[in-house]
């Protein structure tokens, strides 16, 4: 009989020990539904805490997701310290923690709608992947599991306000100045065309010249009354043209300028001697 | 009397094509005749520069005025000559002897070649 | 004589080791000098690199971080203490004060003592969030050190930090474990590209007051990675500042302690990770330096950039619309006492912006040569087709890193009257270049015809 009552203390104790060593935390009855603003009741389904749910569930605009589950410590219900439901977003690994309230008996829910969540969220077109992490002090080990995943329907009335971006010091997007069109010659065959038809003009001049009788038959007479007069003219208005060739060519308009200002005076002096030998021809009514 | 008018009436608009030949056909021979021969020259230059011109405006209307300040030299050389050379023409031609009597043939001359002179440097210069 | 020489080195040595960039006078504030035990192998590590090292109270009279109008210390480590107020000398306004005269400061905050309010406000002030309640910590049910918290789950076990953002240097990288004792957790504002968090409380974390919701958290501070435990601010003059929410960290007894993370035997690296901070924070590491700018006129479209010293006419104040530009920026990073070239995170790149009042071009330069203390990152390109006052700008501002802000600003100006291309190089000014030519050589054979022409009015008189 003593040995007995020895024994059972021991045989608890050691019962109690390989019980609360085995403890975990755990959940059980637990439903998940989503229902509409005025349509009552949704679709219902059970939570398991070992498997995820197959389907994913979609979350409207106006619908609110409600989780109803007990927790458990072990085989008992006990209320943890920590019961949250856990969204991650699978693109950015944002963590956002949804809290439950817990009574007394272990008997916890939570509620979520689009308001709750942030817009990280709401714009993620994966299906976010939803935990429940149950912890509290002590040494049961705490519950952490995939129970099912998330997806939002938004409304497609309503445009999603995505707030502004922070601003970040990062490196930004490159930028490459683009640069205006440059004008464009057009095509060479026309610009020859046209630029032989105009020099081709020339020689067209000369024979209706011809035809009209020019000559230069005073050429002589010129020079044998001023010689060097006559030379010095038309030299010089030659030799202005030859200026404004090489102006055009080579020379700067600094060359130019000093020789234009000797060709020109050259040309004044020369030239009014010279038409004033063209003048006595024509007043002796040789023109 | 109606008759002769009436004839007259038909001939004339029958013959109102013939009378605007007829008009140009005299007033060219009258220019033939009557020209001095050194205002002809001046005139077949002066459409010398007429031609060059509407060649120049041509190629501007068909392929567009790059490079722009190249027309404008090109074409206002031949404008600027036209108006030098018609300067030259008003005042030597023996008609207008009455207008111009305090400018000898020679001055006009000489301002002649002085403002071509100058109108060249500038289109030289404005085409670059 | 062997003694004297060893003797001499350890000297020498010693003032080797004078590593901040920006000084070695610090500031311990600690309210009860008893605890400077508790901090010995801190500040005693702290002396070793070099650290002149002042301890005091709050309360000790003529405490003053300034001294004639310049800050007396370069650097301020603020232990958390028992009052409420630290006396008029360590307002919050001093404290910024001290910041934009460039100095460094470290918080230290434990969750037994409460906030003083001077440090409520100054951290609110940054942007850096804190409970209001007395006591609130962190606590987690899944890494916590079953050695001294079996029970309470306040000592948190972590692995050393990843950097916040991929293209981020990482000055907090580590093996091993770290211990985060009743650490105060905090909130970082997200407006505010200054701040950075160092180290952020794991996912299943949570901070809680334990006077108040002892039974069961209802309405947490914060969960998971939105509670930083080290968080870091660089303000625009690069003077920083570290908040660490658990004292306890840089204590003696958790620099190398013995610890238990779900079964597993580990010892921690506190140690490691407080010369880390220390080192961040009082600018040894992630110092950059700005050498030799240099932006010249790159001759010919296919010269590659030019890194030889003879280099022409350097850094002229006049460029030409529609040039090649080539540009060149010498970056050293300061370790412990010397540069050594400077090179960005993997994903990261510098940028050179040439803007007016908006870049016109913002181009990533690249590492093309290395001097013994610093890279060459230079670029080339084509300046705009506008012509204006421009910049050079390198604006690099990254977390971690000390700011560099370089301009040079120069005149970009439109062709000169004979760099545009000749007439007859353009095809299309071919018939007008004929049309002058031909009225000159008209003009010159009409003026010998004026001249020496003789009238044949009798031949057209015969005609008639």
């Amino acid at each position: 009989m003593r040995l007995l009552h020895s024994f059972v203390p021991s045989l608890l104790l050691s019962g109690a020990c390989i019980v609360s060593a085995a403890s975990s935390w755990s959940f059980e009855d637990a439903s998940i539904s989503v229902s509409g603003k005025g349509s009552g009741a949704g679709a219902k389904d059970k939570l398991s805490p070992d498997t995820p749910l197959a389907k994913p569930v979609s979350l409207g605009a106006t619908d609110t997701l409600k989780i109803l589950l007990t927790t458990t410590d072990g085989k008992t219900a006990k209320r943890p310290h920590q019961a949250f439901l856990t969204l991650t977003d699978p693109t950015s690994g944002l963590h956002e923690s949804f809290v439950f309230s817990v009574k007394e008996s272990g008997k916890a829910k939570v509620d979520l709608s689009h308001k709750d969540l942030p817009h990280q969220f709401l714009s993620s077109s994966k299906p976010i992947p939803a935990s429940i992490v149950i912890g509290s002090f002590g040494s049961s080990a705490p519950y952490k599991a995939k129970v099912f995943d998330l997806n939002i329907a938004l409304d497609p009335n309503t445009p999603l306000a995505v707030p502004e971006k922070p601003e970040r010091y990062a490196a930004q997007e490159e930028i490459h100045h683009i640069f205006r069109a440059e004008p464009r010659s057009p095509p060479k065959i026309i610009s020859l065309v046209f630029a032989v038809a105009v020099l081709g003009a020339l020689p067209v001049l000369f024979g209706v010249w011809a035809t009209l009788g020019a000559n230069v038959n005073h050429f002589g007479k010129a020079f044998g009354n001023a010689p060097i007069s006559h030379a010095l003219f038309y030299g010089s208005i030659v030799a202005m043209e030859g200026i404004f060739f090489l102006y055009y060519t080579s020379w700067k308009l600094f060359q130019v300028l000093p020789a234009a200002a000797v060709v020109g005076l050259v040309a004044f002096i020369s030239g009014s001697r010279a038409l004033s030998e063209v003048q006595e021809r024509r007043l002796a009514g040789l023109r | 009397m109606s008759n002769t008018s009436a004839k007259g009436a038909s001939s004339k608009s029958s013959g109102g094509q013939l009378d605007a030949q007829k008009i140009a056909q005299g007033v060219w021979s009258n220019y033939v005749k009557k020209t001095p021969q050194r205002v002809k020259l001046l005139d077949s230059f002066m459409l010398f520069l007429v031609a060059v011109g509407a060649l120049q405006f041509l190629y501007c209307l068909i392929v567009g005025n790059f490079p722009f300040n190249a027309f404008l030299a090109g074409f206002s050389a031949t404008v600027g000559q036209f108006v030098l050379t018609a300067s030259l023409r008003m005042q030597t031609n023996p008609e207008n002897k009455t207008e111009f009597q305090s400018i000898s043939h020679e001055r006009a001359f000489a301002d002649f070649v002085f403002g071509s002179l100058i109108l060249h440097f500038f289109c030289i210069n404005f085409i670059n | 004589m062997r003694w004297l020489f060893s003797f001499l080195a350890l000297v020498l040595l010693g003032v080797a080791q004078a590593k901040s960039f920006s000084g070695s006078r610090l500031l311990v504030i600690l309210e009860e000098q008893s605890e400077k035990e508790k901090y010995s192998a801190l500040l005693g590590d702290l002396n070793d690199r070099g650290y002149q090292t002042t301890v005091e109270s709050p309360k000790a009279d003529k405490l003053s971080l300034f001294k004639h109008g310049e800050r007396a210390y370069d650097h301020v480590i603020l232990l958390p203490g028992k009052s409420k107020g630290l006396g008029p000398a360590l307002t919050a306004n001093q404290f910024l004060d001290f910041m934009k005269s460039e100095g460094n400061v470290i918080v230290a905050l434990s969750s037994s003592n409460t906030i003083p309010s001077s440090v409520q406000s100054l951290l609110l002030e940054l942007d850096i969030h804190t409970p209001t309640d007395k006591g609130a910590l962190v606590v987690d049910h899944f890494n916590y050190d079953s050695v001294s918290a079996a029970d309470k789950h306040d000592v948190l076990l972590l692995p050393f930090p990843n950097p916040p953002r991929r293209d981020v240097r990482n000055f907090f990288a580590g093996e091993g474990v770290l211990a985060a004792p009743r650490t105060v957790g905090q909130v970082l504002g997200n407006n505010s590209p200054l701040l950075a968090p160092i180290l952020r409380a794991p996912s299943t974390a949570y901070s809680y007051s334990p006077k108040e919701e002892a039974d069961i958290v209802e309405d947490p501070f914060a969960t998971g990675e939105q509670l930083t435990i080290v968080s870091s601010l660089q303000s625009h003059n690069s003077a920083r500042f570290t908040v660490i929410g658990s004292a306890e960290m840089l204590q003696n007894e958790w620099f190398l302690a013995d610890a238990k993370l779900n079964g597993k035997a580990v010892k921690t690296a506190n140690r490691e990770f407080a010369k880390q901070i220390t080192e961040w924070t009082f600018k040894e590491t992630g110092v950059l330096k700005v050498g030799k700018l240099l932006h010249y006129q790159n001759e010919g479209q296919n010269k590659k950039l030019n890194t030889s010293t003879a280099i022409p006419e350097n850094n002229p104040t006049i460029y030409r619309i529609k040039e090649d530009v080539a540009f060149q920026v010498e970056i050293s990073e300061y370790k412990s006492d010397h540069l050594v070239p400077f090179f960005p995170a993997s994903d990261d790149t510098i940028q050179l912006e040439f803007s007016m009042l908006s870049p016109f071009h913002r181009l990533n330069l690249s590492p093309i040569g290395q001097t013994a203390n610093s890279t060459i990152f230079g670029v080339s390109f084509k300046t705009p087709d506008q012509h204006g006052i421009f910049n050079f700008r390198v604006n690099y501002r990254r977390p971690f890193l000390t700011n560099i802000d370089e301009k040079r600003q120069v005149t970009v100006r439109h062709f000169a009257h004979d760099e545009w291309p000749r007439s007859w190089q353009i095809n299309g000014a071919w018939p007008w270049i004929g049309g002058i030519w031909v009225t000159v050589g008209g003009f010159v054979a009409f003026v010998a015809v004026w001249l020496y022409s003789a009238p044949t009015e009798k031949s057209t008189k015969k005609t008639q």
